[in-house]
């Protein structure tokens, strides 16, 4: 087929995002409709691609720059490690649209960046050129800045700058990395041209030194890293997340970090096993600290939402550990880990956004009985908790089972059996910190501290956001295969590398 | 496609390769005297535009021909690197004609002020096309001469005058040095073809006269690019100077000082190949930008005047083309050259916008400037572009430039050489620096609350030239290609 699917697929919503942002002053009310008409155009596609048996054809490749030797493409591609991150892009932005209906404040803004974000984010996830992969990585800064600077929190002007610099700064370490890669690689082409499609370099890395590897993936692994983010690079991330919006922090926990994880994988392990090989225990030891780390603060945590936030930083941890095997087990469930998770953590944030909303605050402290007051919202909570805390026949269960399975076999290999006590501390505390969480908030005496009378369940729409969500983490909890299928022969060939 | 373009060589005969400056002498001298006959204030800057134009097109087709490209008298020389440095220069001046009428600081003197803005163009055209050092010193002296009565123009203004001042005695002091370097030079090697020189010192041994001259020479056009530390002068006269003539000095007068350490320091060590001097040589420019984008951008955080900002960040810029010259490769002075002209829209749409922004009574504080978003929102919009651009935020043309600029400290004569690969961390770690002042102003638009909302509206003229940056800023990001390229073949001319 010639039709350039992936290419629609990203200018839908840049589209979409141009017409919305029309929508200001009088019209402001037909904005959530405009920015949800283009964001479920796009979704349908990413279903669509669900379908599609040969990925491979949809593929697409125009020469974009071609000045001064170097040649830079603009290059899409899908494959079994991006497609499922389109589709949770695609069906997160769509959802978090349906959410933010009710945002009063420059609604046409609102969805504007939020469509701006995924045409970003769609974009980091089908390149196949490093020099468009950057740029897309890149430009989803700018909306989330605009996010969190204009519908954030008091300390939104702090959080966004702190935000903006700190990725960006990573993202420039991450640049020098490309650089070395595209240039050394351009050494061994034929045409001598300095091309920055990934398939050009892929080709000449295998002529790459083990030395060069490992430097190279040493500074494109720091700028994937603070970007997922793992201790001690994460300071940025709860500040972000206290200070953004709801549709901010699903977006930002939902796709965002998983462009961390998703660069690992795509660029530092696909073009460089030699590297990945010499920094192995670093990945395994970096994850394990962020994962007992982020579940131990996310105990001492009193506002709901940055409890959540931590709860991210501790599941990307296991990513990480998932990556850092190196083997087909540990890469297919860190996939699949970055799926639910993104599910999960969109589920987690809308509750704590409502909390904040409904009820007037996040503070732990504050609230107590919620249960009685909110009935719905106390189920999606306990469901949401539930789901990231492992719990048997929901997603989350998977994707721990799969990278604990994972991390046994690392340890096994490297004789270092004692080191499973990490996984069963991190469990614990996660099991521990939810389950607290979620007695001080829903159970107990009905609290006096805040505005009872003004506290309000959730309302229709809000319900079925988080409801299709539910129900997806649900399904793929008890039959994970509809996700591994996607998975699977990625994993396989490129686990079979080390 | 063929175009018939021997009436070029029947206008100018033996003179070709330095028609675009007889064009601009016809004009600057045109403009007063039709100013005195018509006494219309409008006539000056339309008949400008008119020259600018007309120089930029012939330009452009002599460059297009190459049939063209020759040498006049071994003083002049009209090729690919010169005809798209000249474009530059037209480029700055004509944007700088464009926003100057509609300013209140250049009310008095309509006919001289044009003028003068041409004959100091000329300057740089010539220093352009100059291949020997006693060309470039009277190019360049005919710029900073004529920059001093620019400066000085807004002559009721204290500022204005100290700033002139200043501005005079740190350019003569350069204009000193730089000649008692050239006396040196020739001294030495008998000669003022730079690439004759570059032959002669290859086969020299140490000596401290040639360590004088170089340092003499760096020294005096040191000033001119406003490099760290001969750099003191250029936020105090930024500021000082009417708003039209800061953006002329900041992305103009700043280029001919680029242009012409290029033509010096490329062709006479690129002709001397890794003989006498080359590597020590590099190390100094590279110490030198490193400490000038380092100093510029964190000097920049404090500052509250927003020209005062944008000169230091100006500085800063200056460090990142530096790179050219410690690197010495071709491929990275493609990206120099690129840099400079996607630094012309950024920095001069910024500047433009200071100055739009001051007809209309806001005033130059960075404080000023907050709740500009409500009151403004496409002038804002254009500054924010600007300032991301600056920032190297892709997919702007800033970003663009210093993505093929910085890859050249890595990239050096077709290998990835660790030699230089500091300097890149330094550059790159810079430019985050630099976002933090520039989401300041960003701050301050968006999402300051200002005192008033009501609504501004810009001149017509500024808001053309407005546009006319934020075409090129965005299209030099997204489609840099063919400009790449042309800067590509004028870097191949100095490393042949």
């Amino acid at each position: 087929m010639d039709i350039p699917i992936l290419l629609i697929l990203m200018l839908v919503p840049l589209i979409g995002a141009i017409a919305t942002l029309f929508m200001g002053g009088s019209k402001s009310k037909y904005a959530v409709y405009v920015a949800g008409v283009f964001s479920a155009i796009a979704l349908v596609m990413s279903v669509y691609l669900l379908f599609v048996s040969d990925l491979g054809s949809l593929d697409i490749s125009y020469v974009w720059i071609e000045a001064a030797g170097l040649r830079m493409n603009f290059a899409l591609g899908v494959d079994g490690l991006s497609i499922l991150m389109v589709f949770l892009t695609s069906l997160l932005v769509f959802l978090v649209v349906l959410f933010s209906s009710t945002e009063k404040d420059r609604p046409n803004y609102f969805h504007t960046l939020l469509l701006i974000m995924e045409v970003g984010l769609l974009g980091v996830y089908l390149a196949q050129d490093y020099f468009l992969f950057y740029i897309m990585w890149e430009v989803t800064l700018i909306p989330m800045f605009f996010l969190i600077s204009w519908y954030g929190g008091p300390r939104r002007h702090y959080a966004a700058i702190k935000f903006f610099i700190y990725t960006h700064v990573a993202s420039l370490v991450m640049l020098i990395g490309i650089f070395a890669l595209v240039f050394q690689a351009a050494q061994y082409s034929v045409s001598g041209l300095i091309d920055f499609s990934f398939a050009s370099v892929a080709m000449n890395a295998v002529l790459f030194s083990s030395t060069f590897q490992t430097l190279v993936f040493g500074l494109l692994f720091f700028g994937f890293i603070v970007k997922m983010p793992i201790v001690p690079f994460h300071t940025w991330l709860p500040d972000a997340h206290v200070e953004a919006p709801t549709g901010g922090s699903v977006l930002l926990a939902g796709v965002m970090l998983k462009m961390g994880s998703y660069g690992i994988i795509r660029v530092c392990l696909e073009v460089l096993p030699q590297g990945a090989i010499s920094w192995q225990w670093v990945m395994i030891i970096l994850g394990v600290i962020s994962m007992i780390y982020g579940a131990y603060a996310c105990i001492a945590q009193k506002d709901l939402k940055k409890m959540v936030a931590y709860s991210s930083i501790s599941h990307m941890g296991m990513v990480l550990i998932g990556i850092g095997c190196l083997s087909q087990i540990g890469i297919e469930f860190a996939i699949f880990q970055m799926f639910a998770h993104g599910l999960i953590a969109a589920v987690l944030f809308m509750v704590c956004g409502l909390a904040g909303h409904n009820f007037g605050t996040r503070e732990i402290p504050l609230l107590g009985g919620m249960a009685g007051k909110a009935p719905i919202f106390a189920a999606f909570m306990m469901f949401a908790f539930m789901a990231s805390l492992g719990l048997p026949g929901l997603m989350g269960f998977v994707a721990e089972f799969g990278l604990l399975y994972g991390f046994w076999e690392f340890m096994v290999a490297n004789n270092c059996m004692w080191m499973i006590v990490f996984g069963m501390i991190s469990m614990m505390l996660t099991a521990g910190y939810y389950l607290w969480a979620m007695q001080r908030t829903l159970f107990g005496k009905l609290t006096d501290k805040i505005d009872i009378e003004h506290a309000h369940d959730v309302s229709k729409i809000e319900a079925v956001v988080m409801g299709v969500l539910c129900a997806l983490i649900a399904l793929f909890g008890i039959m994970p295969n509809i996700v591994t299928d996607f998975i699977v022969n990625y994993a396989m060939i490129l686990g079979g590398i080390f | 496609m063929s175009l018939d373009l021997s009436f070029i060589n029947t206008i100018f005969g033996d003179f070709v390769p330095i028609a675009p400056e007889i064009i601009m002498i016809i004009g600057l001298l045109l403009i007063p005297a039709l100013f005195f006959i018509t006494k219309n204030g409008k006539v000056p800057a339309a008949c400008a535009l008119i020259v600018i134009a007309l120089t930029a097109v012939l330009t452009g087709l002599m460059m297009y021909d190459g049939g063209f490209y020759g040498t006049y008298a071994n003083l002049f020389t009209f090729d690919a690197f010169s005809g798209l440095m000249m474009e530059l220069f037209l480029i700055v001046v004509f944007l700088v004609v464009l926003i100057s009428p509609a300013s209140p600081e250049v009310t008095k003197h309509k006919g001289e002020y044009y003028s003068l803005l041409l004959a100091a163009s000329t300057g740089m055209l010539f220093v352009a096309g100059a291949s020997s050092l006693l060309t470039i010193f009277v190019g360049v002296e005919l710029v900073s001469i004529v920059s001093y009565a620019l400066v000085a123009l807004k002559k009721n203004d204290p500022r204005a005058s100290e700033a002139a001042v200043k501005y005079l005695i740190i350019g003569g002091l350069s204009s000193a040095l730089t000649l008692y370097g050239i006396s040196m030079l020739y001294g030495l090697t008998g000669t003022l073809q730079i690439s004759e020189i570059g032959a002669a010192i290859a086969s020299m041994s140490f000596n401290v006269p040639f360590v004088i001259a170089m340092i003499a020479i760096i020294a005096g056009y040191g000033f001119k690019i406003a490099a760290v530390p001969f750099h003191m002068w250029a936020p105090d006269v930024y500021e000082g100077a009417a708003t039209p003539i800061s953006t002329y000095l900041a992305v103009g007068s700043k280029k001919m000082g680029f242009v012409v350490l290029f033509k010096i320091f490329l062709v006479m060590f690129v002709v001397a190949q890794s003989g006498f001097a080359t590597g020590e040589m590099q190390y100094v420019f590279a110490a030198i930008a490193a400490i000038t984008m380092t100093v510029g951008n964190v000097v920049a955080i404090s500052q509250k005047n927003i020209k005062r900002m944008l000169a230091y960040s100006s500085i800063a810029q200056a460090g990142y083309i530096l790179i050219v010259l410690a690197v010495m490769s071709e491929y990275a002075l493609t990206g120099g050259l690129f840099h400079m002209f996607t630094h012309v829209f950024m920095k001069g749409g910024a500047f433009i916008v200071v100055a739009a922004l001051i007809t209309v009574g806001i005033g130059e504080k960075i404080s000023d400037y907050k709740g500009l978003a409500k009151r403004a929102p496409l002038v804002a919009a254009a500054m924010l572009l600007f300032l991301f651009s600056l920032a190297g935020i892709p997919p702007l043309a800033g970003f663009t430039s210093k993505f093929v600029l910085f890859s050249g400290a890595i990239y050096v004569n077709g290998v990835v050489q660790t030699q230089w690969i500091w300097l890149a961390f330094i550059a790159i770690l810079n430019s985050a620096i630099s976002l933090y002042y520039y989401a300041k102003v960003v701050k301050a638009m968006y999402i300051d609350k200002g005192e008033s909302e009501e609504k501004l509206k810009v001149k017509k003229s500024h808001a053309v030239a407005i546009a006319i940056c934020v075409i090129a800023v965005v299209a030099l990001g997204v489609f840099p290609g063919p400009l790449l390229q042309l800067c590509a073949d004028a870097a191949a001319v100095l490393f042949i």
